[in-house]
């Protein structure tokens, strides 16, 4: 029950926003909200794992217990970010209100225990991140927050079209319709039927759009590069999560009665959804579109290691943690520098190392995990999922995978190295960069080290528990 | 197959030949009109919380409330008449009676048995099939709306023939849908402006 906090507390702080006293540090209030609910999420993942709550529409069970922290971790990086953006830019009272209720929504969605409830959660934060990604200064941005919206309200009407079809195939095999989670393995354990199919194809459609997988993916680096940086921060590691995990709950229900079909979408549109992005990452000269790309071909990648289960589970858990990290340290990142050139453009920037050291640490960094080296958590997380596609057969798609995998690696070092080493085209003087306002992003850093070199036993145990809920048979 | 179920097809497929945006707003407050008509028609005893919230829902929302937030704004855009929610071209008019004959088709195996479900099945695949034809064939804000929209009524035909939710969740759809409405109308009154903004050769960077 007082998981509930994570809830609340975003709400209350949202509500404090539109008085006129908690209007006036509406940043503050931004950090400290989010500082507790992280400290919240990490106690709670600390204890035991609780029963359902609230007539059991909310739980918080261990796969809870891993992304809260991560979420609400994440979420307090950006509101730092945003604070310091305010010696600079006043933040906006609506920014602050919208991104509490961002955040409301996203553990909301976490905590569900039921999948329309779960759906409403993710609705809200697409209503909340679709006025966020307007910026007054940049009108294309709205036509950006449009297609944000119109791709989510399309991917979230095929999910709920999903648990339609899934509800009337549980009336058809003689068992109560139900959407709570806990209850629904029983329902679904009887043989499969068309209306099942149906409903499981769409509901991966449907979250993959969220996603950003092939084929409805458009929105995405458009959404990426107009929105403010702390909003693509959230988008990418935040509501990125939130759907992931709704796709989680499915995999983990339906993948004993429906696997092949499960695997054969998601490795299609996993290999798809990289194939794409690899070519828009070789064309590509601008750096947050490029950073918009490579989520898009992460979002493959995790599609493919889903899929196909079992050994490849614990990877996927590995590599979605530190893809959240990642993107974060990249787009907060990228905007700073946005913030210093007045530019995406990768080919008038160069010499960030000297320009903005931290900065260009940061990138270089950021892209040597995003690029899977080790010894970040990424490397190993691929690492896995490659030898689970060797060990399951999957030839074609591991030639196909890891051709497109190099050919991304060689396209995105191509364009951000010379960006962070190559001669400055002009002297420019900055303002010196304090260590303290890199803090956020070096905590991050520490969590990615940390993911790649040694898993504390508790988190681990709770990636081996969630990994064994996505294996199946 | 029920003699409303026909008409909501057929109102479906007006709109698509006759290129006017007042009736593409006429077709979706018929749509909504027509589907609480059906809702009435499965329990017409609505002794329900539930079953008034989704009469609100389809009457008030999807009936009224939807095609009039859009139609106040392109009115005082002074809109012309003629709006094509596909493109005018014997290609798109085959496509869209071809979909219709495939989300039959599809009824007729995912419902082996002519009834009702099958006419609902058959009903709401047509709808969804022909609101992603509208989204793949256009690119303006009003048409994609439009489209949306008639997913959005698809989804709750598909509903109405089964699959009841208690009354806190059904009040959270309503509620996001009116959200998700009154965003289309922002964004239909201010989109205009910002799709003059042209694009330079760094794509997606604002010139």
């Amino acid at each position: 029950m007082t998981w509930l906090i994570l809830v609340g507390l975003p709400l209350l702080s949202a509500l404090a926003v539109t008085t006129s006293r908690g209007g006036n540090r509406a940043s503050t209030v931004l950090v400290v909200t989010s500082a507790l609910t992280s400290i919240a999420a990490t106690v709670h993942a600390a204890l035991p794992s609780e029963a359902p709550f609230l007539d059991g529409y909310l739980h918080g069970d261990e796969t809870v217990q891993l992304f809260a922290p991560v979420i609400n971790f994440i979420f307090m990086g950006i509101a730092v970010y945003v604070r310091a953006r305010v010696a600079t830019e006043p933040a906006s009272r609506r920014f602050v209100f919208l991104a509490l209720a961002f955040l409301a929504a996203s553990n909301f969605a976490l905590l569900c225990n039921h999948l329309l409830l779960m759906w409403i959660g993710l609705e809200s934060t697409t209503l909340a991140a679709a006025l966020m990604i307007l910026r007054a200064d940049a009108p294309a941005s709205r036509l950006a927050s449009w297609r944000y919206l119109l791709f989510s309200s399309v991917g979230l009407g095929l999910v709920l079209l999903g648990f339609v079809c899934l509800t009337r195939s549980m009336e058809l095999a003689g068992q109560e319709p139900t959407l709570f989670l806990d209850a629904m393995p029983a329902a679904v354990a009887g043989p499969t039927n068309a209306w099942r199919e149906l409903g499981v194809g769409l509901v991966i459609l449907g979250i993959g759009t969220k996603l950003g997988l092939a084929p409805m993916y458009s929105w995405l680096p458009e959404a990426y590069d107009e929105a403010p940086a702390p909003v693509s921060a959230m988008l990418g590691a935040v509501q990125f999560n939130i759907a992931l995990v709704l796709l989680f709950r499915i995999v983990h229900i339906y993948r004993p009665g429906s696997g092949p079909l499960i695997t054969g979408e998601l490795l299609t549109i996993g290999l798809a959804s990289v194939a794409v992005s690899t070519v828009s990452i070789v064309a590509t000269q601008n750096f947050k579109r490029l950073l918009a790309y490579a989520s898009i071909n992460h979002a493959g990648v995790i599609a493919i290691g889903l899929g196909l289960g079992n050994a490849a589970s614990y990877g996927v858990l590995l590599y979605v943690l530190s893809n959240a990290f990642i993107k974060a340290i990249l787009f907060l990142t990228a905007g700073k520098i946005e913030a210093h050139y007045g530019t995406k453009d990768t080919k008038t920037i160069a010499g960030l190392i000297k320009d903005l050291p931290y900065s260009g640490l940061f990138l270089m960094v950021g892209t040597f995990a995003l690029l899977g080296f080790p010894p970040f958590g990424s490397f190993l997380g691929e690492l896995l999922i490659l030898s689970a596609l060797v060990t399951s057969g999957q030839m074609f798609v591991f030639a196909a995978f890891c051709m497109l995998i190099t050919v991304s690696f060689v396209a995105t070092g191509r364009t951000i190295f010379p960006m962070i080493w190559g001669e400055p085209k002009q002297v420019r003087t900055w303002p010196q960069q304090r260590v303290s306002g890199a803090l956020h992003k070096l905590i991050f850093l520490g969590m990615l080290l940390v993911l790649g070199i040694y898993i504390p036993p508790q988190i681990n145990a709770l990636m081996i528990h969630v990994a064994h809920s996505l294996e199946g048979p | 197959m029920n003699p409303l179920l026909i008409a909501f097809v057929g109102i479906l497929l007006v709109p698509l030949f006759v290129a006017s945006w007042r009736l593409s707003l006429f077709g979706l407050a018929a749509q909504g009109l027509i589907m609480a008509w059906i809702s009435y028609q499965l329990d017409p005893a609505v002794d329900s919380v539930s079953a008034w919230v989704g009469l609100f829902d389809l009457i008030v929302v999807r009936g009224i409330g939807a095609p009039l937030a859009l139609y106040a704004v392109l009115r005082s855009q002074r809109a012309t008449a003629r709006h094509d929610v596909i493109p005018p071209n014997l290609m798109s008019w085959t496509m869209a009676i071809a979909l219709v004959f495939v989300a039959f088709r599809f009824a007729d195996m995912l419902v082996p048995l002519e009834g009702s479900e099958h006419s609902f099945v058959a009903g709401a695949t047509a709808g969804l099939l022909l609101g992603l034809l509208v989204l793949a064939t256009q690119t303006g804000p009003f048409s994609q709306m439009v489209g949306a929209l008639r997913i959005e009524n698809a989804i709750a035909l598909f509903e109405l023939g089964g699959g009841h939710h208690d009354i806190g969740m059904r009040i959270a759809q309503t509620v996001i849908l009116i959200l998700t409405v009154l965003l289309f109308r922002w964004y239909l009154k201010t989109l205009p402006r910002a799709s003059t903004v042209k694009v330079s050769v760094v794509e997606g960077m604002s010139s």
